[in-house]
């Protein structure tokens, strides 16, 4: 993976774009992922998730091919999402009415999964509610949680990633989990 | 019993810091204590809820909507990435190009006669002509720009004429002289500079 990884970074820095999609179709499930995770709406998600590449094209002399790619990536991505979550107005909610969707809801742009109509639609009710309890956690205990539990990385990649001591990155691990189990009591 | 585990004991054991003997005496420990039993399901199922959420995948066409988007690298003119690697090329081009404009202008610039050199000359405007007259001695170098020379008298040291044409029937002690070349003429005036500087140091 890494080498095939350092291959295609090589090739793309040759001025070979159409390797760049193979970059993005290795990354773009875990890139949205973070996204969607951390701002729980699939439309910024998308915007963000896109973003990343983009950014990360765009910067790519300044990537170290001595250093992990996913890591770097996930570095923008979550900068991104931070940065997202900054300019929002407050009190942003998935309850709240999407501008000129009327009627529509955070939980119906959830992503579709290919599954029965039937268990589609527990399924999103499922992933909703618990998206929801991400969602009101603070962004930086957020941001912790989704890299360690839905991306399941290390806690030295999620200090560079989040460039915090690994001290740091532990104590976020464990006030976001404690904060989501006082809400997950009552489940 | 009395309950010894803390909330960092529950915090260690689920970030694997615990000891093997520690977590022992924490699994005794929890069919014992309530409050540990529910704290540790808690944090289980927590972590549980949390991983099961974690299969999301990007909107279909989501790579052919990066692919779009981005942006068309110009390839770099090759005379840019040379320019870069050489900085002092560029300068000392740079440098020469500006002088050989100002020497040219000043070569092309003025008509008007010259003259530099201590004693008494002539200056015939109709053929534009700089008359050291018969029985007249110059002591010292002359110099005469833009004008003919015609030496009948003598003059005591160098003769130069720039620009110019020169008959001699008179007598010229130093170097006889005729710049009209440009580049002869840029020589000339590096070399008095350079005279000058030395001898006024």
């Amino acid at each position: 993976m890494d080498e095939w990884m350092k291959r295609c970074v090589q090739k793309v820095q040759e001025g070979d774009t159409d390797a760049f999609s193979e970059i993005v179709n290795a990354f773009k499930d875990r890139v949205y992922q973070i996204s969607y995770r951390m701002l729980g709406n699939s439309q910024e998600a998308q915007d963000i998730a896109q973003e990343a590449f983009l950014r990360a094209y765009t910067n790519l002399s300044s990537y170290d091919p001595n250093r992990k790619f996913s890591t770097w990536l996930f570095r923008i991505t979550t900068n991104l999402s931070i940065d997202k979550l900054r300019k929002r107005k407050p009190n942003y909610s998935l309850d709240a009415e999407v501008e000129g969707t009327e009627g529509l809801d955070g939980y119906s742009q959830l992503a579709a999964q290919d599954v029965l109509p039937d268990e589609q639609v527990v399924m999103l009710e499922w992933q909703a509610s618990i998206q929801k309890e991400i969602s009101a956690l603070p962004p930086k205990y957020r941001a912790a949680i989704i890299l360690k539990y839905m991306e399941d990385l290390s806690l030295q990649e999620m200090s560079e990633i989040l460039n915090l001591p690994v001290a740091t990155v532990k104590t976020h691990v464990h006030r976001g989990r404690e904060a989501l189990r006082k809400r997950l009591k009552k489940w | 019993m009395e309950c010894f585990v803390s909330v960092n004991d529950i915090r260690r054991y689920f970030d694997g810091e615990m000891k093997q003997e520690e977590r022992d005496q924490f699994y005794l420990h929890l069919p014992d204590c309530i409050k540990c039993q529910e704290h540790f399901e808690e944090v289980k199922k927590t972590i549980a809820l949390t991983q099961s959420a974690s299969h999301i995948e990007a909107p279909p066409a989501f790579t052919s909507k990066v692919m779009d988007n981005l942006p068309h690298k110009k390839p770099r003119r090759r005379w840019k990435t040379w320019i870069h690697n050489h900085p002092l090329i560029v300068a000392a081009l740079v440098c020469f190009i500006f002088s050989s404009i100002v020497f040219w202008l000043i070569w092309i610039g003025s008509d008007e006669v010259t003259i530099s050199g201590e004693g008494n000359v002539e200056v015939i405007r109709e053929t534009n002509t700089v008359l050291v007259p018969e029985g007249e001695m110059i002591e010292g170098d002359l110099v005469v720009r833009n004008g003919n020379v015609d030496v009948q008298g003598e003059v005591h040291g160098d003769l130069t004429v720039i620009h110019g044409e020169m008959s001699t029937t008179g007598q010229v002690t130093g170097d006889v002289e005729e710049i009209n070349q440009m580049l002869a003429w840029i020589w000339y005036e590096i070399k008095t500079l350079t005279k000058d500087t030395w001898s006024s140091s």
